[in-house]
């Protein structure tokens, strides 16, 4: 490789004359040495341009900085989860739909599963509660968010590097448990659609079934399962017909016999209007006897009252001959007619 | 043998082409490490060189200010408008300011600044500086003890550097002011939630892509015309072909570095 030269060595060839064609006619100070002389304040509009540059840059630089959160105060929230598929540093941790955090790190724990390191802006750190529950979702279009709820914003708030389990939904991932399902449904389909499937089984019994009901014998050939067996039960219906007929008449026989005018019925009547009279002479029978019981009755309890009454005779008797005896034994106590105290001795009946 | 003797000319023909593409490109790598290290000089910060550096910048800076602001705008308020409506229609409204956010400050500004740049400065630079090599003043001029790399190239470079970035700096604050009147209109209420968008899409990475690609390309676009000036006119007798070659260089070495960003980016 040659060395790199400079741009015109003392040994190059004469320069080419100028070639008039190609000055640009339009700039003024071509194809001549540069002269600070031709724009007034010249210096000083550099400068201002310069300023102006730095400005940009420096300002364009504290908006990035600002942006990516870097002067605002922050808590830390780790988040555990069995796969971070989907999850990038920088994206939102959002609640109610407003993001409140952002995803700092994501990394393996010893257990394998993955750590995401969230810094929560400590202003909007009051949403979170040690009852929080977070969520990870992955939409089928769209990426992948992290959401947080609260149900109840008095609980406890959330302390500064809580560690939580994230809730995982996977909207993709039931995608190929919905199409396992479709396809055996759709298998099942063609096996009961099939030619020897259950539908076309029924579809062709039911092809023999309109047949048969168009054919002789219609419906009852369908129930009785044979044209034959379908006979047999017209046969049987007329006969049932003049069993039917014959009954009419011995109901009509019967009717005479029995509800005629000396039929069993006004007989019967006429029976039971007898047996009415003598229900009634037997109860007047029974009055009579009732009364003489009740005669009876008070028979008895006369006698009943008589015997009471020599009971009290009998107690009055006996008293007045204690009485007397008392008396002839006092009688006796002080004047004694009697040697034998035994004959001295009054006795009583 | 006359096959053979083919084989060998065309093998040194391709030998030579070679060797030349590597020296044009270290010579290119080289006089960028030279104006590095006069551009981090004191001494070329005299009181003389300043008026030159100042005189330049001036003049590659201002008078492409404000046409290029009110172009990005433009520009920034019809692709966001699409943007946003086709989200819409697709239901992604939510993804529509993350995408004109990246489409436009990440990757359409620096290389729109870049090449605007490009095409009103430094090109014209190039060629007046191929104007004065073949008129012979800058051989005047190193005959006098005066330094052509010093005086003359380092300022038009400098200059354009700075034209590239303070162009992509502002187009970039108004393409995002632009943008975010373009979607809350004039109230402050979707303030918070277009910062934290935009935090978003700036992740430390990102940016510093981001900072590099926009200073490569300004580079690029103010190096590479100088070094075809200085060094095309000594290859080609015709003044057209190195510049040519210098424009395609360029553009070529842009893609290069925007593949690369956007590499970086997104892989």
């Amino acid at each position: 490789m040659s060395p790199p030269q400079d741009p015109l060595p003392p040994n190059a060839p004469p320069a080419p004359a100028p070639d008039p064609d190609s000055v640009d006619p339009l700039r003024p100070g071509q194809a001549s040495a540069s002269s600070p002389a031709q724009v007034a304040s010249l210096e000083f509009k550099a400068r201002m341009l310069l300023v102006f540059m730095l400005l940009l840059v420096c300002g364009a630089a504290m908006y990035v900085l600002y942006a990516r959160g870097a002067f605002e105060t922050t808590q830390r929230l780790v988040l555990i989860s069995d796969d971070s598929e989907g999850v990038v540093v920088g994206m939102d941790l959002t609640f109610s739909g407003f993001p409140i955090g952002r995803v700092r790190r994501i990394e393996l724990a010893e257990d394998g599963k993955a750590r995401i390191l969230i810094d929560v802006a400590s202003k909007d750190a009051h949403w979170l509660r040690t009852t929080s529950v977070f969520t990870l979702v992955r939409g089928i279009v769209g990426g992948t968010n992290i959401r947080a709820y609260t149900g109840l914003l008095k609980d406890p708030p959330l302390p500064d590097g809580a560690v939580r389990t994230v809730l995982q939904g996977d909207a993709s991932a039931e995608v190929p448990k919905v199409i396992a399902a479709a396809k055996d449904l759709i298998e099942n389909l063609n096996t009961l659609t099939s030619s020897t499937g259950a539908v076309g089984a029924s579809m062709a019994n039911l092809q023999t079934l309109t047949e048969r009901l168009n054919g002789p014998g219609g419906a009852l050939t369908v129930l009785l399962g044979s044209e034959a067996e379908a006979k047999k039960f017209a046969a049987t219906l007329d006969r049932t017909n003049a069993l039917l007929t014959k009954l009419d008449g011995l109901a009509a026989k019967t009717d005479t016999q029995v509800f005629g005018e000396k039929g069993v019925m006004p007989e019967t009547r006429a029976t039971i209007v007898q047996l009415n009279t003598m229900l009634g002479e037997a109860r007047n029978s029974l009055k009579k006897v009732d009364a003489v019981l009740q005669d009876a009755q008070a028979i008895s309890a006369n006698a009943k009252d008589a015997t009471a009454d020599l009971g009290a005779l009998r107690a009055d008797v006996e008293a007045n001959l204690r009485k007397v005896e008392g008396l002839i034994n006092e009688i006796s106590r002080k004047w004694p007619f009697a040697k034998d105290p035994r004959d001295a001795e009054i006795k009583l009946p | 043998m006359t096959s053979m003797g083919s084989w060998q000319s065309r093998l040194t023909q391709i030998g030579h082409a070679a060797q030349q593409w590597v020296i044009e490109w270290w010579r290119l790598i080289y006089l960028g490490a030279l104006l590095l290290v006069l551009t981090l000089s004191p001494s070329s910060y005299s009181r003389e060189s300043r008026l030159v550096l100042s005189r330049h910048i001036y003049l590659n800076t201002a008078p492409i200010l404000l046409w290029f602001t009110v172009l990005c705008a433009l520009v920034t308020v019809v692709l966001t408008r699409i943007v946003v409506v086709t989200a819409l229609s697709y239901g992604l409204s939510q993804y529509a300011l993350q995408v004109v956010i990246r489409v436009l400050v990440l990757e359409l500004i620096p290389l729109t600044a870049a090449l605007f740049v490009a095409l009103r400065c430094t090109i014209p630079d190039g060629a007046e500086l191929t104007a004065m090599q073949a008129s012979g003043q800058l051989d005047e001029m190193r005959r006098q003890g005066g330094d052509p790399v010093r005086r003359e190239v380092l300022p038009r470079v400098v200059a354009g550097m700075f034209s590239g970035i303070t162009l992509a700096a502002l187009s970039s604050v108004v393409a995002l002011v632009v943008a975010y009147v373009a979607v809350y209109g004039f109230n402050v209420s979707g303030l918070a939630a277009y910062t934290r968008l935009f935090g978003q899409v700036f992740s430390p990475a990102v940016t510093l892509i981001f900072v590099l690609k926009t200073l490569f390309f300004c580079l690029a676009v103010a190096l590479i015309p100088m070094a075809s000036a200085l060094y095309g006119m000594r290859d080609a007798s015709v003044r057209t072909s190195a510049e040519m070659r210098g424009l395609v260089r360029m553009f070529a070495v842009i893609l290069l570095i925007e593949v690369t960003s956007l590499v970086g980016n997104y892989y």
